[in-house]
């Protein structure tokens, strides 16, 4: 009976519901896509590192997991020193450069030692750099800037030509020689991270702890780890970047359904006087209000996970380095954030219709 | 006959602005079971007022109402809401059906309300032929007609089968046909299932649908005429006046 009374609330006033249905699904949308945004961001640049085909890593001393704000400060003869170390199959040093022009990439500086370590590209287009001031970049970079071999980009303030498309997911999207971003830049060729190759598997942790041993205070990173550490917590800034977002999308539920609920019951004071009088109690008022917004919540949330899909699609098919990660654990957080929202925002509502005297609201026109 | 209702002394004072307005100056009153009784007066006279008593939705100022032996002065939110539940059904002069729910899901929803099951039942589908309504049970009420709503507000009110039917002007809506309509249904419903039924109304053409009138003017009661005579209740079972 409460299902009908609840159902046909809903669809006697179809624009109110339907404006609060899509403001739960904003609410959700919110979270989803911003919150999937960071997430496969961060996920895919972390498996992209460990794509580059290095069991460790090391990295300058207290350098944070994040490559992007990693210094170039490591002299290039750290590389020889561990080379030397028993165990280590081959070194390479790359010098990043953050490029937030036309979006948010790392530019690797690479040298002949990379393919050693990453067993070289699968070319897809063109092929290596021949010449200076030619860079690689791989297939998604290219997609996203319908680029093609021979063609001039202007990076870091220099014209570079491509000189061939690789596959994505070994390191970086863009690639260039360390003497050119050297160049470019200004500064003396330095490492700002070096992947070591070990012989054998087995033996990373040994190679890792012979590592620490040589250069002390030097951050050593097993790739294997990597994405578990790409996780907000370990992120600078992330974790509250995350939480200003849920809680912005919580407070724009709660004042939605706020307002949907307390115009409704505004409108239904009659209504809620019909059923005191009927000798309906206060907890069946309260219930019945709960139960709608439970309903609206539901429906938001459904609508909310489904746009979220649609709109990573649209922006993958876009953008496509542009990663969205929607996760059925955020799927589940963002639906009981949603229904929280409706809890606390039909909360004073629910009550207020529930203290209505029926007397008085029976005379409300 | 059995006292279902009765009033003592009955007061009622309202707060308008820094006013005292006393809608009811002292009413005392018995009404039995199966009784079909009209309170008549002028408007303003407290008659609402006495009903909204009647009917649980507020408490009296001062004096005692005892419905089946419980005194509802004495009870609080929760108790009065049971009352108006388990023993009230209410008639509204503007029906006051929920309008977007059908005919029959209105009458669900007090039954519900009750804690009834809200299928078929025998005792509801003799009331639904009685008052000529089984064939609009699918209808919103903006698809019915003023006297078919008010038949289903009766319906609707009778549904939970209260003890006392209590009925507000229900003829102020409607046209004479349909008052004659309805008024005729109440005193059936009354002989049939011997049903409480009080109608609260300023319009005199009433009362000669009921057995008993009682007349109020300036919130007292100035006439009764009542058919048993006074006393006659106290060799007959009575609530306990110590509740």
């Amino acid at each position: 009976m409460k299902k009908q009374m609840i159902i046909s609330g809903l669809r006697a006033r179809p624009v109110r519901t339907t404006v609060t249905i899509l403001a739960v699904a904003l609410e959700v949308v919110l979270i989803l896509v911003i919150i999937g945004l960071t997430t496969g961001m961060t996920q895919e640049t972390a498996r992209r590192t460990a794509g580059v085909g290095a069991e460790l890593m090391v990295q300058p001393p207290g350098a944070d997991v994040l490559l992007a704000t990693s210094e170039n400060s490591m002299p290039l003869s750290l590389g020889d020193k561990l080379r030397e170390i028993p165990g280590v199959k081959a070194v390479a040093p790359v010098m990043l450069k953050m490029n937030i022009k036309g979006g948010i990439e790392i530019l690797y500086g690479i040298d002949s030692h990379f393919t050693e370590v990453s067993g070289g590209f699968h070319w897809l287009e063109g092929g290596p750099s021949k010449s200076s001031n030619e860079i690689i970049v791989d297939d998604l970079w290219a997609k996203d800037h319908s680029a093609k071999p021979g063609d001039k980009i202007k990076l870091l303030n220099t014209e570079l030509t491509i000189s061939g498309i690789v596959d994505h997911g070994q390191g970086s999207r863009v690639f260039m020689s360390m003497e050119d971003l050297s160049t470019a830049l200004g500064q003396p060729a330095r490492a700002g991270v070096f992947y070591v190759k070990v012989k054998d598997p087995e033996q990373v942790q040994g190679v890792k702890g012979e590592i620490e041993q040589v250069l002390t205070d030097y951050t050593v990173r097993d790739m294997k780890t990597l994405t578990s550490l790409y996780t907000s917590s370990n992120i600078p800034g992330l974790d509250y970047f995350i939480n200003a977002v849920v809680a912005i999308a919580l407070i724009i539920g709660i004042l939605v359904i706020f307002l949907s609920m307390y115009t409704t019951i505004t409108e239904r004071t009659r209504e809620i006087g019909i059923l005191r009088a009927m000798g309906a109690s206060k907890a069946f008022i309260v219930g019945l209000i709960f139960q709608e917004t439970t309903v609206v919540c539901i429906l938001g949330v459904i609508f909310g996970t489904g746009a979220s899909f649609f709109i990573q699609r649209t922006l993958a098919a876009a953008f496509p380095t542009l990663m969205i990660e929607i996760t059925r654990d955020w799927i589940a957080r963002a639906a009981v954030f949603a229904i929280l929202s409706g809890v606390i925002g039909s909360f004073y509502p629910s009550l207020k219709a529930a203290s209505q005297d029926p007397v008085e609201a029976l005379a409300y026109e | 006959m059995k006292i279902l209702l009765e009033t003592i002394d009955l007061r009622k004072t309202y707060k308008v602005g820094k006013v005292d307005v006393q809608a009811l100056r002292g009413v005392s009153l018995r009404v039995r079971k199966g009784e079909l009784t009209a309170i008549m007066g002028p408007s303003g006279c407290g008659k609402s007022s006495l009903m909204h008593i009647l009917g649980a939705m507020t408490k009296p100022t001062a004096g005692k109402v005892l419905i089946e032996r419980s005194d509802i002065g004495d009870m609080d939110d929760s108790d009065l809401t049971r009352i108006r539940r388990e023993k009230v059904g209410f008639v509204f002069q503007k029906f006051n059906l929920l309008p977007t729910l059908t005919a029959r899901a209105n009458i669900d929803v007090a039954r519900h309300i009750r804690g009834l099951k809200t299928g078929h039942d025998a005792h509801l589908a003799e009331i639904l032929q009685l008052l000529m309504i089984e064939d609009k049970m699918g209808r919103k009420p903006a698809e019915l007609s003023g006297g078919e709503q008010q038949r289903v507000a009766i319906a609707r009110a009778l549904a939970s089968k209260p003890s006392i039917l209590l009925a507000d002007e229900p003829t102020g809506s409607l046209d004479t046909k349909n008052s004659e309509i309805v008024l005729n249904m109440f005193r059936e419903l009354n002989r049939k299932f011997t049903q409480t039924v009080i109608l609260v109304t300023h319009n005199p053409e009433l009362v000669t649908y009921t057995d008993r009138l009682i007349e109020m003017r300036d919130g007292i009661v100035v006439s009764d005429n009542d058919p048993i005579p006074e006393g006659a209740d106290s060799e007959l079972e009575q609530p306990a006046r110590s509740v």
